[in-house]
């Protein structure tokens, strides 16, 4: 008999009994649902991490006073970091700056304070004011709507100007013309300079709450680089073939300058962009598991259930199974029948799930969060649910396939 | 097989004649049962419904076999379709030993040699007419066109030309049985098979059926019955009489 054959049958068996078909698939249906969606998600994020450190341009990497992949595993490291670790300075700046050959741009920079922001009678609360220095424009790609960048000699001067995201202007600026315009940040009177593009949201968080200003006027207005307020450089090579001789450089001469042996830990951080990657695998590696353990345990679900409907089909077809030996169909026939049966069964809960985790992955991509939904996933959800399939269609085959034409015959 | 059996036609052989026998069989019959048991063992106790059974039928013979309910005669025609194994005893079938057979082998037997004909019908209720038609066909691997063609001829034979897409809820129990002969015939088996293939028609009916059997056995069809009715085994052109699994009586009666 050939396969057309067997799968036209199955096909016609399945359509006879349309609802209870489609109730023994609902198993089926949520556990490929739910893997296809958690898939779609973390694929999703994977793409649009990549893109947005793509959308950074040349590569770069940053140094720190704590490495966050061995300084933060638990209690203890941290602790230990902490005795170890100094907080950079700028002459550490310095060094770095005129020692790196592989560098192409090194800036300064400092981790920020949510800080109040007035103009006139409105005020925020909680934006986001962090130092740089004046080239930090291009190591970190910044799209700039209106205006300027900081300048170094603002820098130098510690001039209190503002570099603003799109968000603060609007809100303090709503009919626009910011630039040379006052705002109060903390208390004192500063001058934007230029506003940056606006970037929208990262996973429902927004993007354009920000200030920028020169790395010394932060430093002298909100009270030293420590702490929250740590400085860190941030780097690029001067060519990307170079980025991990450029890595390495300035870790020997951070350890040189720190005095290290051979067998000391370093006490400080560099952070690349392979390290974050490599902790989001990391972390990914994680949720999958526990992303392919849940729809993994409803695909058993599912495929025990539809056993049970394959049992309850062979015997309600005893009669035509006695009727298609007594033609002439071989074991193998009636073993293929049914298992196609219940493969295809299994396969169009499959393809069901698969729809409607695209139409929840369009859904969530819509309001929340980018998701992608891959070949691989697709063919990766048919699989097993053709697996299924299989795994519960051979015993009620086998049972077909083996009763005896007169007994079958003799059903009714 | 010696020349002399072979050119043997089926009228020239008279019952009783002596059978020129090899490997303890005549090859010219188209069947051939040597000493057929057939025991079921039920619980502790063992039940013979068949009890050393001989007989030959050659090509193109019309036979009835009768006898009482529970006499063995729907064990015997099991056994002459393939659809059972004698527990003891041989059985060729077209000169091969069917007693040897696998699972496969008789699946194909059933399908190439043997046309069965049920009380009962045995149609598929979900399938059309043509479809019902086309099944051994399935088995027996023809391509779908040639099916077409073949269970369509099949069921004109049968004067069904115009019901061919009906499903058996929509045709009459004589409509059915002829679907069900059709079916039978299709693949231009050696035997047809009927078991009480009346049983549940009405005598008109089972008249229209029993004038096709005719028709069929004049057309060089091999036709066996099964009946326990003697109006219907009257018709057959020799009557085998069983009882209690044994055969009393083998005659030919035109
Ligand atoms: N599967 C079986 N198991 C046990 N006994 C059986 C079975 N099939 C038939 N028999 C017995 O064999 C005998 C002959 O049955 P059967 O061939 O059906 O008779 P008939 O068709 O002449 O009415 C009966 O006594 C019946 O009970
Ligand atoms: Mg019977």
């Amino acid at each position: 008999m050939k396969f057309i054959e067997t799968l036209k049958l199955a096909l016609a068996a399945i359509w006879a009994h349309k609802l209870r078909s489609a109730l023994t698939l609902l198993g089926m249906i949520v556990g490929v649902t739910a893997f296809v969606v958690v898939v779609s998600l973390i694929e999703g994020f994977n793409r649009y991490v990549d893109e947005k450190i793509a959308g950074i341009g040349a590569k770069s990497f940053t140094v720190q006073r704590f490495n966050p992949l061995e300084d933060f595993k638990d209690t203890d490291t941290i602790a230990a970091a902490q005795r170890r670790n100094k907080e950079l300075t700028l002459d550490d700046y310095d060094y770095l700056r005129e020692r790196a050959q592989l560098i192409g741009k090194i800036g300064a920079r400092a981790r920020g304070t949510p800080s109040e922001v007035k103009r006139g009678d409105e005020v925020l609360e909680d934006v986001f004011v962090s130092g740089a220095t004046a080239n930090c424009v291009d190591i970190e790609n910044r799209d700039v709507a209106e205006g300027r960048f900081l300048a170094e000699p603002e820098n130098e001067s510690a001039a209190r100007v503002a570099y603003i995201g799109a968000d603060v202007a609007n809100k303090l600026f709503p009919s626009g013309n910011s630039i040379g315009q006052e705002i109060t940040i903390r208390g004192l009177p500063y001058r934007v300079i230029g506003v940056e593009a606006a970037k929208g949201t990262v996973f429902g968080i927004p993007q354009d709450t920000f200030i920028v200003i020169p790395l010394k006027t932060y430093s002298v207005n909100y009270g030293g680089l420590i702490r929250q307020r740590s400085l860190y450089f941030i780097a690029t090579s001067i060519t990307d073939e170079q980025f991990n001789d450029a890595v390495d450089e300035s870790r020997f001469l951070m350890r040189v300058r720190r005095k290290l042996g051979p067998n000391e830990k370093d006490n400080f951080g560099i952070v690349t962009p392979d390290a974050i990657t490599g902790l989001r695998d990391r972390i990914f590696g994680t949720i999958f598991i526990v992303a392919i353990a849940v729809p993994g345990i409803a695909l058993i679900v599912g495929a025990i259930v539809i056993m049970n409907i394959m049992l309850v089909s062979v015997t309600e077809r005893t009669k035509e199974i006695g009727i298609r030996k007594s033609l002439g169909a071989r074991q193998m026939d009636i073993l293929k029948q049914f298992l196609v049966e219940a493969v295809t069964l299994a396969i169009i809960g499959g393809a069901v799930g698969i729809f409607l985790a695209w139409v929840v992955g369009a859904i969530v991509t819509w309001w929340f969060f980018p998701t992608y939904l891959s070949i691989l996933a697709i063919l990766g959800a048919l699989a097993a649910s053709g697996g299924a399939g299989v795994a519960s269609g051979i015993f009620p085959a086998w049972k077909a396939a083996r009763l005896d034409p007169i007994e079958a015959l003799r059903a009714d | 097989m010696s020349d002399a059996t072979v050119t043997l036609s089926p009228t020239e052989n008279v019952i009783n004649a002596p059978a020129t026998e090899v490997d303890g069989h005549d090859p010219s019959m188209l069947i051939s049962m040597r000493d057929i048991w057939k025991t079921y063992q039920m619980g502790t106790e063992k039940v013979h419904a068949l009890h050393g059974v001989s007989f030959d039928i050659p090509r193109g013979e019309y036979i009835a076999i009768i006898g009482p309910s529970g006499s063995g005669k729907s064990t015997l025609m099991n056994l002459i379709g393939c659809l059972d194994t004698p527990t003891q005893g041989q059985y060729w079938l077209n000169g091969k030993n069917v007693s040897e057979m696998d699972d496969d082998e008789l699946a194909r037997i059933r399908n190439q040699e043997v046309g069965f004909v049920f009380q009962t019908f045995n149609l598929l209720a979900r399938a059309t007419a043509l479809h019902n038609v086309e099944l051994p066909l399935i088995y027996g691997g023809v391509s779908a066109s040639q099916r077409h063609e073949m269970a369509k001829q099949a069921l004109t034979a049968v004067d069904l030309t115009d019901r061919m897409s009906h499903k058996p809820n929509e045709l009459s129990g004589g409509q059915r049985q002829r679907v069900a002969i059709a079916r039978a015939l299709v693949n231009h088996p050696s035997i047809l098979l009927a078991d009480e293939p009346t049983g549940a028609l009405d005598s008109h009916t089972s008249a229209e059926i029993m004038d096709l059997f005719e028709r069929l056995h004049s057309e060089g069809n091999t036709i066996i019955v099964v009946t326990h009715e003697h109006d219907i085994a009257e018709r057959a052109h020799r009557v085998i009489s069983i009882r209690d699994g044994m055969i009393e009586k083998d005659e030919r009666i035109r």
